[in-house]
């Protein structure tokens, strides 16, 4: 085990370094240089600088560009942690209840009705039932300060409206994820081949999920976590654009717009990070719960 | 009837299931390409025309799904935006299958360990969300580069998925007998596509479609998709956002339309229990 946890490992440093890579390439394709050895110059120097976290400066404000992505990755993190757990609370009991039996199992496919609905769509109409049913202010870039310094101020009223709106967005989508991820680790462990081996057996149905069928879940659960994350990330991408929050994603979608690449890049490897970390504890999460299913 | 029995009469049904689900789909998409193809039949008004009617009128008898605040016709918009929506999907998806599925075939079989340097880049990429890989594009090139952005960046993940299954065939045993007889590796490619193509086509192709559909509408509601006159779903939706707390009509279709062609794609991919999220 040992030995695949430290593949494992050895793969996460290859993905970063990717990462740093694809930033610092990036980086080097928003530059004006001509010819192949300038560009591979100029390339090599942004990988090196990089690789100490140096990713050049705004052409905005001239501020470290990584500087700038870690000023408001705090506001990002808040949004996906919060997402995250709405997520788990709401993707758990509804994958559970549509795996539940054949009739449900059946019905499930009626839940793509919800999941194909773009998380841009998503977050209008909530804020539309938030302004007009509930009477709720309109969400604007005053209301989009971090969910801490609301509490602080003691305005719990603002801090929930402030944040609620763009956690449910987030959580949704990443609901729609783990139901999916969890109805399709159950489809697997109750066709899997040795339930009927352990019901000639003599064991009970209820024994053989929770001995057998329930770590198989928990583990595949588990491996989908960074395309969990990847859902989450993409969500939070819109929330934060669509309710006016000045998080990771859009920094990065402004530094696009301005052409500010080394900011973009910063983001870019940021994201690119978080999804990675996640990939790599998924997997060493399942392979704690079912062994063998390691590399 | 034992467990067993139950389990396989359950498994014809939930197959039978998926066939009809995937027809409806595929029927949904079908329906969707027809009305883009009449789109200039279906709608009254050309695409953008302004003053069509009074402005900022709920839908009724004449106007079917309203008109906006400068009295464009929502329902010819709808339409008009739903073709521009559909026709770059297709594209999209067309450029996302051939860099992802086909190249993920292809690049098992290179030679040299290409095909893992390429599958350890294409894991990198598929770390990064497909909207922000669609906006660096964009931005490193042209919002006209749209459908072209949205394809190569949803084409990671489909890439990642197609190695891995053709790297489970190519290391099969039919594979290795193959092998051991002197078959040489284009031809187990070229076997190895045609029955991809046999058995996931409709799966692949869905899900591709349904990715950039997404992708797309929302590259243009966040201002980096398609411009005015070609106005797509995404860009309709954006631009109704100011006035839909009283004007919720003239944003509420086209944001149907586009579901409804992202729900059938999916449908049509029969993206159930066997798929990623």
């Amino acid at each position: 085990m040992w030995r695949d946890w430290l593949l494992r490992a050895a793969q996460l440093i290859g993905s970063l370094a990717g990462a740093v890579v694809l930033a610092s390439l990036l980086a080097t394709l928003s530059q004006a240089v001509h010819g192949f050895w300038p560009f591979a110059s100029a390339f090599s120097e942004k990988i090196l600088a990089a690789i100490r976290g140096d990713f050049g400066r705004s052409a905005v404000t001239g501020a470290p560009a990584m500087a700038g992505v870690v000023a408001v990755l705090p506001l990002t993190l808040q949004l996906l942690v919060v997402g995250a757990v709405i997520a788990l609370l709401a993707g758990i009991p509804l994958g559970i209840f549509l795996s539940a039996s054949r009739t449900l199992r059946a019905a499930a496919p009626l839940i793509q009705i919800a999941a194909s609905t773009p998380v841009f769509v998503a977050a209008l109409a909530l804020i539309w039932i938030a302004v007009r049913v509930l009477h709720w202010s309109e969400p604007s870039q005053a209301s989009a300060l971090s969910f801490a310094s609301l509490m602080r101020s003691g305005d719990w009223n603002t801090a929930l409206r402030a944040f609620a709106l763009p956690a449910l967005t987030v959580g949704a989508a990443g609901a729609a994820s783990v139901q999916l991820s969890l109805r399709r680790a159950v489809a697997f462990a109750w066709s899997a081949p040795y339930r009927n081996g352990l019901r000639m057996m003599g064991l009970g149905t209820l024994d053989i999920d929770v001995r057998y069928a329930l770590p198989d879940v928990l583990a595949a659960l588990l491996r989908d976590l960074g395309e969990i994350v990847l859902a989450l990330i993409s969500a939070a991408a819109v929330a934060e654009w669509v309710f006016h929050r000045d998080g990771v994603a859009v920094l990065f979608l402004k530094s696009a717009v301005f052409g500010d690449w080394n900011v973009a890049a910063a983001a870019l490897f940021v994201f690119a990070a978080i999804t990675l970390f996640f990939d790599f504890v998924s997997v060493l999460a399942s392979q704690l719960i079912v062994p063998e299913d390691g590399p | 009837m034992t467990s067993a029995a139950a389990d396989i009469s359950d498994g014809a049904g939930d197959s039978r299931l998926r066939t009809v689900i995937s027809a409806i789909g595929l029927a949904g998409v079908g329906l969707t390409a027809v009305v883009v193809a009449l789109s200039d039949v279906i709608a009254r008004a050309p695409a953008g025309a302004v003053n069509v009617g009074p402005p900022s009128l709920a839908p009724n008898a004449q106007y079917a799904f309203g008109t906006d605040v400068l009295g464009r016709d929502v329902l010819s918009e709808t339409v008009h935006a739903l073709a521009v929506t559909f026709s770059s999907a297709v594209l999209a998806a067309a450029i996302a299958i051939v860099a992802g599925a086909v190249a993920g075939f292809a690049a098992v079989r290179a030679p040299l360990r290409l095909g893992t340097i390429l599958r350890a880049l294409s894991g990198v990429l598929g770390a990064v969300p497909v909207l922000l890989l669609a906006v660096v594009i964009v931005g490193l090139t042209s919002h006209d580069f749209a459908p072209v952005a949205a394809g190569l960046a949803a084409s990671p993940a489909i890439f990642n998925r197609s190695f891995d299954r053709a790297m489970r065939l190519a290391r099969s045993r039919h594979a290795e007998y193959a092998r051991a007889t002197g078959i040489p590796d284009l031809t187990l490619l070229r076997r190895d596509l045609v029955y991809e193509l046999r058995g996931n086509f409709l799966n692949v192709s869905g899900r591709a479609l349904a990715s950039t559909a997404i992708a797309l509408a929302t590259l243009s509601f966040l201002g980096f998709g398609a411009g005015p006159p070609h106005r797509d779903l995404g860009l309709v939706i954006a631009a109704a956002r100011a006035n839909y707390f009283d004007v919720w009509w003239s944003a509420l279709f086209p944001a149907l339309a586009l579901t409804l062609f992202i729900l059938f794609a999916r449908l049509a991919a029969v993206l159930d229990e066997g798929e990623p999220p």
